[in-house]
């Protein structure tokens, strides 16, 4: 038996949707050979990177940072100046960017997946002091901030003059400089660099006893000035609802200047900030309680400045 | 009246068909595909499932050994020998355990890495020789030709081509077991062969037990598949096909290859099956990033494995399958509500094999192709079924939407030039395979990093915050330079790598004796770092372990870094 021929119109249509289909094929076949063909050039070479290392030898200056964009090129890290902070966060809108004063952008500008997003935030907060330059695939541009954020004093990095407690007991340095509590919890209190919320953070970690407490850190005569930014954030993996809120006290020579909460399922570098003004221009004593509730407890980050 | 358009195709008229040099195709795809995975494998790393695995492999080939030689002695030692990764059924563990045996131990012709993958590559031959022949069948030598290739012109198929592991076996043996079933519900020329058929099919199904829990999901999905097309059967007024005789024999003999080929299972039958089963349901959640959010805990996004899929399958082949997807579902439409009136001395799941006619599909056929072209994608959807490992968890789709993309391709080429629909079809193949193989090309070895041009490869990944790579194989791009540079007795902590992979590397010459393992970067000379955004706090640790935030090597892939090395000051020479 034979078949019988398809419909005219059943063929032209079968044939335009061929049409289609082959049409996309080959616009897509042209767009991935064109894609790949083209993207070492999109991408630095070794000597791009070396010679914006020079560049930044001899041009930066204390107080400046280097920015990347798109954040993820960090190779950057393995290969600038080693004295320049590497920021390699997606955005810096909302960062404070404790110290810095001029951040230089390394940016792969043709490479795919940049959103200029990085350079945009900047230009929010400061002038483009040095316009981009290209060089090979990089390019390079420095932008000054209007209102750098200077801390009068910054508690991580006062460790060193700090003490610790836990349910009254002190809590003895160990070789490292960490603060560790007695018990068989493991309390702790050291200064590392950490991950919060997928980014890096320099902090106290302090690692609370499960449902025990309060941990009590004390920091003497720090200068003080207008306002105090407290920031604090869970440690690593985002928490979950099984595990335990922290909650952090600050007292200002002895009197209760505020508390901030970790909470379960709030992933995040959380700002309290705390009027300071009363004790402006001299120093003072600094107290964080931290306590635990139920639940498994999380190392917390914690960090403080004094802003004028 | 027809049956169900499940008979088996006969030689395609005209002369158009494959000839006797195209019944060579499976095996010549079967060699090809062998040899180049053979040839690329050693670049790539060993995983962290590769790695046990392999321990696995040797110790389970080692019982066997003793059970043909001292069955007493081999029985004494059973359980110590399957205890290792007994949450995964054995068989292609054995397989690479025999092929470790005979070629490294016996024959001293391959690394002990290679001799253990070489039973990988033979799972990757079967594989491309059952497209070659499925290709071969639905839409002549440009189905044999192209179902292979676009199957392996992605480089996550690719990467898992290699591995001494689980995924791309299974992938083989879904559609090893499909196409035994599918052959099961021909009309047979006699009682013996149709009980032939069923046993196939019932052993398909065996092996694929024994390789990986996934063939669980077969019978009930080819119960489905035979349901739905008698119900279409009856509505079009047909004579629908008999209970297929495949189900009993699955039913029989897929457990006995299963228990014949786990010993563990031979003592305390039933705890261990229910240890089995109570892992894999209920098997852990890893944390996954995904579009710049990190998935811990379900319900996860149903959309998932589509997305993962349209963002890392190379863009012509993705718009293949999808075709493919479109044109078998429009032959099931357009079959289904087609009154059958004609020629039923052919077959009508053999499609359109013949320049310049439209044939006849069988609704029946058309549904089996997209139930399992669907099927492990959308259990993977499922919210709450664990999402991590990428492509590799639905990877038994793809076989079917290469098979798919292949027959839309020559569909195309027909269509639009009936009389040289083979030059068409060919110069469609090209475009289709040749960015994609380029890809494959430029990503390997590192391909569980591998994304599309449409997602700006590596670097458009990186800013969308999709999972940068997975399974801990990456630092095999930077062993020459621990070997080089690294201080003597230096202890490394491998972060994802895991110390079976270590000292497998050590046990092939490929990192050196005196290089230690450490648990914890704090512990550690040298820190690699893999890029992993879920475990980013590691990375910053070992900064502070370090007191330093600068590493010595930097292994990027399209400058995005996939391995990081830290050294303290003095163990990096």
């Amino acid at each position: 038996m034979k078949i019988a021929p398809p419909a005219a119109g059943a063929l032209s249509g079968a044939r335009a949707v061929a049409a289609l289909f082959a049409a996309a094929i080959a616009a897509l076949s042209i767009h991935g050979i064109v894609f790949l063909a083209a993207l070492p050039s999109r991408l630095p070479s070794a000597s791009d990177w070396q010679r914006v290392a020079a560049r930044l030898e001899r041009e930066a200056q204390p107080a400046d940072a280097v920015a990347l964009a798109p954040w993820w090129a960090e190779r950057a890290r393995a290969v600038l100046p080693a004295a320049l902070p590497v920021l390699a966060f997606p955005r810096l809108a909302g960062e404070d960017l404790p110290g810095i004063r001029r951040v230089w952008v390394v940016a792969l500008p043709s490479a795919p997946g940049g959103t200029g997003l990085v350079e945009r935030d900047l230009a929010g907060r400061g002038t483009r002091a040095v316009a981009a330059e290209r060089v090979g695939a990089l390019a390079l541009s420095r932008f000054d901030l209007a209102e750098p954020v200077l801390p009068l004093s910054q508690l991580s990095e006062r460790i060193d003059g700090a003490s610790a407690s836990l349910m009254g007991r002190p809590c003895p340095r160990d070789g490292g400089g960490a603060l560790r509590c007695p018990g068989r919890a493991g309390a702790h209190v050291s200064r590392e660099a950490r991950e919060v919320d997928l980014l890096p953070r320099v902090c106290l970690v302090i690692e609370p006893p499960p449902a025990a407490g309060p941990l009590t850190l004390t920091f003497p005569a720090v200068p003080l000035g207008r306002t105090l930014r407290v920031l604090t954030g869970i440690v690593g993996e985002t928490p979950q609802q099984a595990d335990a809120a922290v909650k952090v006290g600050i007292a200002l020579d002895g009197r209760d200047a505020g508390e901030t909460e970790e909470r379960p399922g709030t992933p995040g570098w959380h700002r309290t900030d705390v009027d300071s003004a009363a004790l402006a221009g001299r120093p003072a004593t600094l107290t964080f309680t931290v306590r635990a509730g139920r639940g498994h407890p999380r190392p917390i980050c914690l960090e403080a400045y004094a802003l004028p | 009246m027809t049956d169900l358009g499940t008979r088996l195709p006969r030689p395609s008229p005209a002369g158009r068909g494959p000839g006797r040099g195209a019944r060579l195709l499976p095996l010549a795809w079967a060699a090809a595909t062998f040899a180049l995975l053979a040839a690329t494998a050693p670049a790539q790393g060993i995983g962290r499932d590769e790695s046990v695995y392999l321990v696995a492999a040797e110790s389970y080939a080692s019982f066997w050994g003793e059970l043909a030689r001292s069955p007493r002695a081999a029985l004494a030692v059973l359980d110590r020998a399957f205890t290792v990764n007994r949450e995964h059924p054995p068989l292609a563990k054995e397989v690479y355990g025999a092929t470790h045996a005979l070629f490294t131990e016996r024959l001293a012709w391959t690394s002990h890495l290679q001799g253990a993958r070489l039973g990988a590559f033979a799972f990757g031959a079967l594989l491309s020789a059952l497209l070659a022949a499925a290709g071969l069948e639905l839409a002549g030598l440009a189905g044999g030709l192209l179902a292979p290739a676009l199957f392996w012109a992605v480089p996550r198929h690719f990467y898992h081509g290699h591995p001494a592991a689980l995924d791309q076996p299974i992938a083989a043996l879904w559609l090893a077991v499909v196409l035994a079933y599918r052959r099961s519900l021909a009309p047979a020329p006699t009682r013996a062969a149709a009980l032939g058929r069923a046993a196939w099919a019932g052993l398909a199904f065996g092996v694929a037990l024994a390789v990986k829990h996934n063939a669980w999901f077969l019978p009930p999905l080819l119960l489905v598949h035979w349901a739905a097309a008698s119900a279409l059967a009856r509505w079009r007024g047909e004579r629908a096909t008999p209970f297929p005789l495949a189900f009993p024999a699955m039913a029989l003999l897929g457990p006995a290859v299963f228990f014949a080929s786990w010993p563990w299972l031979w003592r305390d039958t039933a705890a261990r099956l229910g240890a089995y089963v109570g892992f894999h349901l209920h098997h852990e959640n890893y944390s996954w990033h995904y579009l710049g959010t990190l998935l811990r805990e379900p319900p996860f996004p149903i959309e998932y494995p589509f997305v993962v899929t349209a963002l890392t399958v190379p863009a012509t082949v993705l718009l293949a399958y999808v075709g493919g997807f479109a044109h078998s579902a429009w032959r099931f439409v357009t079959s289904s509500v087609r009154v059958p009136s004609v020629h039923p001395e052919r077959s009508p799941a053999q499609p359109d094999v013949v320049e310049g006619r439209t044939d006849t599909a069988s609704p029946a056929d058309e549904l089996l192709w997209l139930l399992n072209a669907l099927f492990p994608i959308a259990l993977i959807a499922w919210p709450t079924v664990p999402h991590f490992g990428g492509v590799k968890h639905w990877l038994p789709a793809m076989p079917f939407l290469a098979l798919l993309g292949a027959r839309a391709l020559a569909a195309a080429g027909r269509a639009l030039w009936p009389a040289r629909g083979g030059a068409v079809t060919a110069a469609l193949g090209l475009l289709t395979l040749a960015p994609a193989a380029w890809t494959v090309a430029h990503i390997h070895p590192y391909g569980t990093g591998a994304y599309n041009e449409l997602t700006g490869g590596a670097p458009g990944a990186a800013t969308l915050g999709m999972q940068r790579q997975y399974w801990g194989d990456a630092p095999v791009g930077v062993l020459a330079a621990l070997d080089a540079h690294a201080a003597p007795g230096a202890r490394i902590w491998w972060q994802e790598t895991t110390a079976l992979a270590v000292r497998a590397y050590q046990r092939d010459g490929r990192l050196r004796a005196d290089l230690r393992w450490a648990d914890a970067p704090e512990e550690a000379d040298l820190s690699l770092w893999q890029f992993h955004q879920e475990f980013r706090d590691k990375e910053y640790r070992t900064w502070t372990a370090f007191g330093e935030a600068r590493p010595v090597v930097v292994l990027a892939l399209d400058e995005v870094p996939l391995v990081m090395v830290y050294a303290r000051r003095g163990a990096w020479r």
